[in-house]
């Protein structure tokens, strides 16, 4: 009893000491309970008969029939192939793409240069995704699209690239890692900048060349933070930016387009099925959980970074 | 005493009623009655108090709307109802775009007030549409035999025409193509002799601006595209429906739109390029035929006057099918899924059932399509006659309307004069063009499912929808072919549970029609 209360007081203690550091992370954890925990009560509509009616009380209670639905489904099974397919490549081709642009800007030595080219690759990110798709439409059109007419001039014949299945997905993560990359380079330019100069000093008079300090100095240097975003890259691997892929994809290249999202905005959102949205939004979260706890243990195991 | 309390009477009634209707036969109210009203519509999100029409209805009837349109952020009409069902708080009104699935749906779950006896006791005007119209009250009806809405009912039968360059033609030698095989022979000979005159190959002989119009060009080979203004609708045929996309006369129209794209009459672009097709392909002086809305595409005669030297964009006469039958599959639909709807919160239902009625009288109907009499028009020979600020006032004369209130999306009969009095001259001579000819045929006007039935259509459709497109596409763009893959395509449609969906819309259908 006296223990306790000790301990009450002590936290009680703290509270007071640190009171303003409590009271700057009150917006968060507000925020955090209004618009994430909150809202995780209508999960339950995954397992329900949901009319926008009756509510989410009043709505009956119908089991697992969502998502024997979903699984009966060829599309479903589809969608969430070319999930995987579509998150895997940008993983393999996007995810590097940032780190090496990043130590090159660390390499180049012209400050004006430096500085036009960072704000000409970060430009994209700021340009909106209807905007983009329009870009990237217009890119590829067969009649005035500039890559055609590279095609043709080299004597190729011209692609209606947006209606083939098979050039969907380059174009896609192409324009992904186009419009992103350079953004996401700030996250290991601010690492990079983090190393102590003395370790490059030393090396410099052990005679080290920049490659060599690149590889033996930076990259271990900064692993922490490559591994620290790549655990949460995997957490989102099957948040596969949808609005692009809609703004993009036709009936034609569904095939190797449509994505779990777009195929909940179709099937669910479009038509009002928000049961079924739900439930196919709930096993993409799980999915997604299931990984993220995958990849912290095996990070935490042989690397000792880890997010928690 | 007795002579001043009747000076006063005389005083409240003429500051409450404008001098045209002194006699206050429209007056539903004694004392102003406020109803609350969610209006979600794409001109506006919302229902503007100020609008003269509502000033004028609130002299003439006593009733104010007060605005309470939920969802104002979003353009997305399904989602913003779908918001105000969700919050359970409703409007006394319910009112706007695209609101019949919603009230059809969960008006037998009690949400919104069934109509019918209501029009029957208080709502004469509106009764006597519908003992004209039966068809139109079946339709609109949900599964439980109620209507729940009352709908906006456009005037006007013909929307779409195919329309073709006649000063290419007329450059070329050659004549509007009165059946398939000249329509080829025009399209051939636009892709290959230069009608725009440039020295380059680099005619659109065919194009539009929403891809699924392209599919509309299968009822050339008797075919079908759809069975109602919506896009892959489904069909009647003989009292039983069916899907046009699974039949026979599709299979032998895409084959042949397949070997037109291949040939290069179509535009190679045609599912990329987009809504600003249109614009971009004549006044470029590319495209060559199209088939779209008649006012507006007409309008380009005008617009692309001295841009495009000789431009003459003309409606022709669908041309006759390999059977011989011209055919255009396009109409106005007779009502929309637009309208007004009661709810059960409304504690005025009477009141709220004669201020719908109110709209179908001539007073009404009048103000609802044109506005406030002495404001934007006139009645001149007894005709209503929009006014020259009005007609010439360099915006568009729907814009206009709009602004002040008149043909927003409540639930009222629109009168085609509206439209008549500004729409150009070349698109009034093609409209009848159109009307002298025996061109158009039945409309699927929908059905309303119950639960059991709505759990069939919604599991199987979209995906079987989805399928169809996927195939529909690819047979254009010839990464399959479509006598080949006919077989596997109705076996695959038949696994998705194509029947299942025809068993129940079939059902919902007889017992909506009185089959």
């Amino acid at each position: 009893m006296e223990h306790r209360t000790t301990r009450l007081n002590r936290i009680a203690d703290h509270l007071r000491a640190n009171w303003q550091i409590y009271v700057l992370l009150a917006p968060t954890i507000i925020w955090f309970i209004v618009f994430l925990y909150r809202p995780m009560y209508g999960l339950q509509i995954a397992f329900k008969d949901y009319s926008v009616f009756r509510g989410i009380d009043g709505s009956p209670w119908i089991g697992f029939e969502h998502f024997h639905t979903l699984f009966g489904s060829d599309q479903f099974i589809r969608a969430l192939k070319n999930t995987v397919i579509i998150s895997m490549l940008t993983l393999l081709f996007g995810f590097p793409m940032p780190i090496i642009l990043a130590l090159m800007f660390n390499e180049v030595l012209n400050q004006t240069y430096k500085k036009t080219v960072q704000t000409v690759v970060y430009l994209p990110h700021f340009i909106s995704t209807v905007i983009i798709s329009g870009i990237v439409i217009t890119a590829f059109s067969p009649s005035s699209g500039v890559v055609n007419t590279v095609l043709d001039w080299f004597g190729f014949d011209k692609i209606y690239f947006l209606t083939k299945p098979e050039w969907f997905r380059p174009i896609f993560i192409g324009s992904g890692i186009w419009q992103e990359a350079g953004f996401s380079s700030i996250v290991f330019l601010a690492a990079i900048a983090g190393v102590n100069p003395s370790l490059y000093e030393s090396a410099v008079v052990d005679g080290a060349s920049r490659w060599q300090m690149m590889w033996k100095i930076t990259i271990p240097s900064i692993m922490p933070t490559i591994i620290i975003m790549l655990i949460i890259r995997i957490g989102n691997l099957l948040e596969v930016g949808f609005e692009m892929i809609i703004l993009l994809y036709q009936p034609a290249t569904y095939q190797t387009a449509d994505v779990v999202n777009t195929y909940i905005y179709r099937q669910g959102l479009q038509v009002g099925q928000y049961d079924l949205a739900a439930a196919a939004g709930l096993f993409n979260a799980v999915v997604a959980f299931v990984l993220v706890m995958t990849a912290n243990t095996i990070s935490k195991r042989y690397s000792r970074t880890s997010l928690w | 005493m007795r002579k001043m309390k009747l000076a006063s009477a005389f005083l409240m009634s003429t500051a409450i009623a404008p001098a045209a209707h002194a006699d206050g036969h429209l007056q539903i109210v004694d004392e102003p009655l406020e109803l609350t009203i969610h209006m979600h519509w794409p001109r506006a999100q919302g229902y503007n108090e100020e609008y003269p029409v509502e000033l004028a209805a609130r002299e003439m009837t006593g009733i104010h709307l007060i605005d309470a349109t939920s969802g104002k952020n979003t353009t997305d009409h399904n989602e913003a109802i779908n918001l105000l069902l969700a919050t359970g708080d409703l409007p006394d009104i319910v009112g706007g775009h695209r609101i019949k699935d919603a009230v059809n749906q969960y008006g037998p779950e009690g949400a919104f007030v069934p109509l019918n006896d209501l029009i029957e006791e208080h709502a004469p005007h509106i009764k006597a549409f519908f003992d004209e119209n039966p068809d139109i009250a079946q339709a609109i009806s949900s599964w439980d035999g109620n209507m729940y809405y009352i709908p906006y009912l456009p005037d006007g039968k013909f929307g779409r025409a195919y329309f073709i360059r006649q000063d290419w033609l007329d450059a070329l030698g050659l004549e509007q193509p009165q059946n398939v095989d000249e329509f080829y022979d025009v399209l051939v000979a636009f892709r290959d002799n230069d009608p725009n005159g440039n020295g380059l190959k680099d005619e659109i002989p065919l194009f539009q601006r929403q891809w699924e119009e392209l599919i509309r060009y299968v009822t050339l080979w008797d075919g079908r595209s759809s069975g109602s203004d919506t896009y892959h609708d489904f069909m009647v045929v003989d009292g039983q429906l069916q899907h046009p996309y699974a039949t026979e006369g599709y299979r032998d129209g895409m084959a042949h739109l397949a070997k037109w794209y291949a040939e290069g009459l179509i535009d190679p672009e045609i599912f990329t390029r987009g809504s600003s097709s249109r614009d971009y392909l004549l006044s470029e002086n590319l495209g060559g035929v199209t088939h779209d809305w008649f006012a507006s595409t007409s309008g380009y005669n005008a617009s692309l006057e001295g841009t495009v030297e000789g431009f003459n964009f003309v409606p022709f006469l669908p041309p006759a099918s390999v059977s011989g039958v011209r055919m255009e599959e396009h109409r106005r639909i007779p009502f929309k899924p637009d309208g007004w709807a009661i709810s059960h919160t409304n504690e005025n239902v009477i009141e709220t059932i004669k201020y719908f009625d109110f709209f179908f009288t001539e007073e009404g109907r009048l103000l609802s399509n044109f506005g406030v009499e002495g404001d934007t028009w006139n009645m001149i020979d007894g005709q209503p006659v929009y006014t020259d600020e009005v007609l010439n006032g360099g915006i568009a004369v729907n814009t206009q309307m709009y602004e002040v209130g008149a043909q927003i999306q409540r639930g009222y009969w629109q009168d085609y004069r509206y439209e008549w009095q500004w729409t150009a001259e070349a698109a009034r001579e093609g409209i009848e063009l159109y009307d002298a000819n025996d061109l158009l045929i039945d409309q699927f006007l929908g059905v309303a499912f119950n639960e059991d039935e709505q759990r069939v259509y919604d599991r199987n459709w979209t995906q079987i929808q989805t399928y169809m497109l996927e195939r529909q596409q690819a047979w254009i763009l010839g990464t399959g072919d479509i006598e080949a893959d006919w077989d596997d395509y109705v076996a695959q449609l038949d696994r998705m549970g194509y029947n299942d969906v025809i068993e129940v819309m079939q059902a919902a259908y007889d017992r909506q029609y009185g089959n």
